[in-house]
């Protein structure tokens, strides 16, 4: 590695981001499955859980988009803005940027279909935040493909404990599948809560 | 049914067309319930207006809201439904699922032709076809609302067929959204729904829904007219309403009332008796400390400044709390209003249609944050993560229940805040430890309720 110019500073950007970017998105992977099988963080109550995820998932854009904007913008590899919204358009590594283009736009329609929530029905709401666990491996190939930085040393460890972490929480999702009846959710929740000691 | 019925002595002239006084809804003396004879013989005929939408001028010079807790300018909703590409389901809320509001199912049962008078209307100004009425589950007043039903064809009354359907015995089985659920067959939940326009059955299918103390008023309004309907009540709020009552001694009464009435003069409340400090004031009913209005979804006010309130939205909305469906109780000064919050609080989290994360988790919590607070010693820490938890939910469901069974316990949190400070030290003002606020006996939950 050379020493960061005016000339590399935006590739240098592009990369860091995206590696924040990528473990952010891991953070609200894991998340939402927390959320979607109300699970708990200590500490937190696990209505708060929700608000994280959104939260977490909000950073996560942010650094999404200085990726991408470096990236474009970066006159080091010449990367339209089509490339970036367009899968496969890209001159320049195709293929794995094409993974990054497909993984961006599923974003785009969770974060825009969360926005419109209020305005849409449930069912389709849910339907297309499936498509988050298409989302995210899609990332980690694009990541792996796309970059040499994530192939070796400190970024590749914590790729694969990224991936790790995911498939655990998956497992943990699967075995929790069976869904507590609507009716009994509050009271569930009730029950776990400590009881107080007496009466005055 | 209620304890009693507390009818204010004024009589109307009976026959005349325009009744003077209240009530104008249940009878002021006489054989309850009124059978269609009786109603006929004191209202006069059902006039239809003859086409769609002509009822809406009057109704909006009225000035009538919805009776059911929203307070909805009844002309827009009619106007939207006159207006609809399709014919609207027209459907009366009898569902009434406010554990303390009693008076839906005493009007339907001592006055049930005037609400069928005005669903009859409801569907004419809304070129609908057919009707349903939502009523809860109770076979005596189903029974007693057939035969209604069953009169009213016999006389060749009704222009559209009214089908009643049973409504769920759950607190938010009488949503708007929740009684489009179940007439589509599906269970009575709560829906997340657009903000403008009438609610849907599907797609092009547009139901218009008014409570049912909205539609008898309705059938009054086409008879005796909009300026009659402003008689009573005020400028911005006219009308009367049914109120139900829970006085200090315990005893429950629906009655009507015109909005705008005075608290201190329907709860028999004596501001100027009050002792000093002036928190507790006395009633007909012995001493009172907090007065709670509107219901579950409703907010307490200190007895001394409710004494000093009317029943209106304008004077009520600004303190946090509305007339909602009329509901207001007095609790009495030997009763500890945190262990009062505490119990409604652990029944509306129950209450959770369960279907969005933070009122099924955050409610719960609550609850048992605002149980701790109610017994001996809590943690100083209590009520700041009441509050914060309070802010959480807020605004987080896809119905109103988290915002306003937060609304209740924040004002629990205000005016009950000395008390507060005393379960902290140890003490209690509390010494009658019996329930004073009405709530269904518990009973196990199961998705099967909703439908």
């Amino acid at each position: 590695m050379t020493g960061i110019t005016h000339t590399t500073a935006l590739w240098y950007a592009s990369r860091a981001t995206g590696v924040v970017a990528l473990l952010l998105l891991t953070a609200v992977l894991l998340l939402g499955i927390l959320v979607n099988r109300q699970g708990r963080l200590p500490g937190l109550p696990s209505f708060a859980v929700t608000g994280l995820h959104r939260n977490v998932s909000l950073l996560a854009v942010a650094f999404l988009a200085i990726h991408v904007i470096t990236a474009i913008v970066d006159p080091y590899v010449t990367i339209g803005l089509a490339a970036a919204v367009l899968p496969f358009s890209s001159g320049y590594k195709p293929f794995w940027l094409g993974l990054g283009a497909i993984s961006l736009d599923l974003m785009a329609a969770l974060i825009l279909t969360s926005l419109a929530r209020a305005r849409m029905s449930r069912r389709a709401w849910r339907g297309i935040h499936w498509l988050a666990y298409a989302a995210w491996p899609l990332a980690v190939g694009h990541s792996l493909g796309s970059s040499s930085d994530t192939r070796s040393g400190l970024v590749l460890s914590l790729l694969v404990g990224c991936v790790l972490a995911v498939a655990f929480a998956v497992a943990w999702r699967l075995s929790r599948a069976r869904e507590i009846p609507r009716a009994s959710r509050a009271a569930a929740v009730l029950s776990r809560m400590p009881a107080r000691k007496a009466d005055l | 049914m209620t304890d009693s019925l507390t009818l204010p002595a004024a009589a109307p002239a009976g026959g005349t067309p325009r009744p003077a006084g209240l009530p104008r809804l249940l009878p002021a003396a006489g054989t309850v319930p009124v059978d269609l004879r009786a109603h006929l013989g004191r209202h006069g005929p059902l006039h239809y207006t003859g086409g769609p939408g002509r009822l809406v001028a009057e109704v909006a010079a009225a000035g009538l809201t919805g009776r059911g807790g929203a307070a909805f300018p009844v002309a827009r909703k009619l106007a939207a439904a006159a207006e609809a590409r399709q014919a609207p389901l027209v459907a009366g809320n009898g569902a009434e699922s406010e554990p303390a509001s009693s008076k839906d199912r005493s009007l339907l049962w001592i006055s049930p032709h005037l609400v069928l008078d005005g669903l009859q209307l409801t569907a004419e100004a809304a070129g609908s076809g057919s009707a349903v009425l939502y009523v809860q589950r109770n076979e005596r007043l189903h029974g007693r609302l057939a035969q209604a039903i069953a009169e009213r064809a016999a006389a060749g009354i009704d222009a559209v067929r009214v089908d009643l359907v049973p409504a769920p015995d759950r607190f938010l089985a009488g949503q708007e959204s929740a009684l489009t659920s179940r007439l589509t067959g599906k269970p009575a939940l709560p829906a997340y729904r657009p903000v403008r326009g009438l609610p849907r059955l599907a797609p092009g299918r547009p139901a218009l829904v008014q409570n049912v103390e909205t539609l008898a008023h309705l059938a009054l309004i086409a008879r005796y007219g909009g300026s009659w309907f402003r008689l009573a009540g005020t400028e911005e709020e006219p009308g009367s309403m049914l109120a139900t009552l829970h006085l200090a001694d315990g005893r429950t009464n629906v009655t009507e009332v015109p909005l705008g009435i005075g608290l201190a003069g329907l709860l028999g409340l004596d501001p100027a008796a009050a002792g000093p400090g002036g928190d507790i004031v006395p009633s007909a009913g012995g001493p009172v400390q907090a007065v709670l209005v509107g219901g579950y979804h409703g907010a307490w006010l200190p007895a001394a400044e409710a004494a000093r309130l009317p029943l209106a939205n304008a004077a009520l909305r600004p303190l946090g709390a509305a007339v909602g469906a009329g509901v207001v109780a007095a609790l009495p000064a030997d009763r500890c209003g945190l262990a009062e919050t505490a119990r409604v609080a652990r029944y509306l989290a129950l209450e959770s249609a369960g279907q969005c994360g933070p009122c099924f988790n955050g409610l719960p919590r609550i609850a048992a944050a605002m149980d701790h607070l109610a017994g001996p010693r809590p943690d100083q820490r209590a009520r700041a993560d009441l509050e914060r938890w309070a802010g959480l939910v807020t605004g987080r469901g896809a119905c109103h229940h988290p915002d306003g069974s937060v609304r209740f316990i924040r004002s629990a949190l205000r005016v009950f805040a000395a008390e507060a400070g005393l379960h902290e030290r140890g003490r209690c003002t509390g010494t009658d430890p019996r329930p004073f606020l009405p709530l269904p006996a518990g009973r196990p939950l199961s998705d099967a309720d909703w439908s």
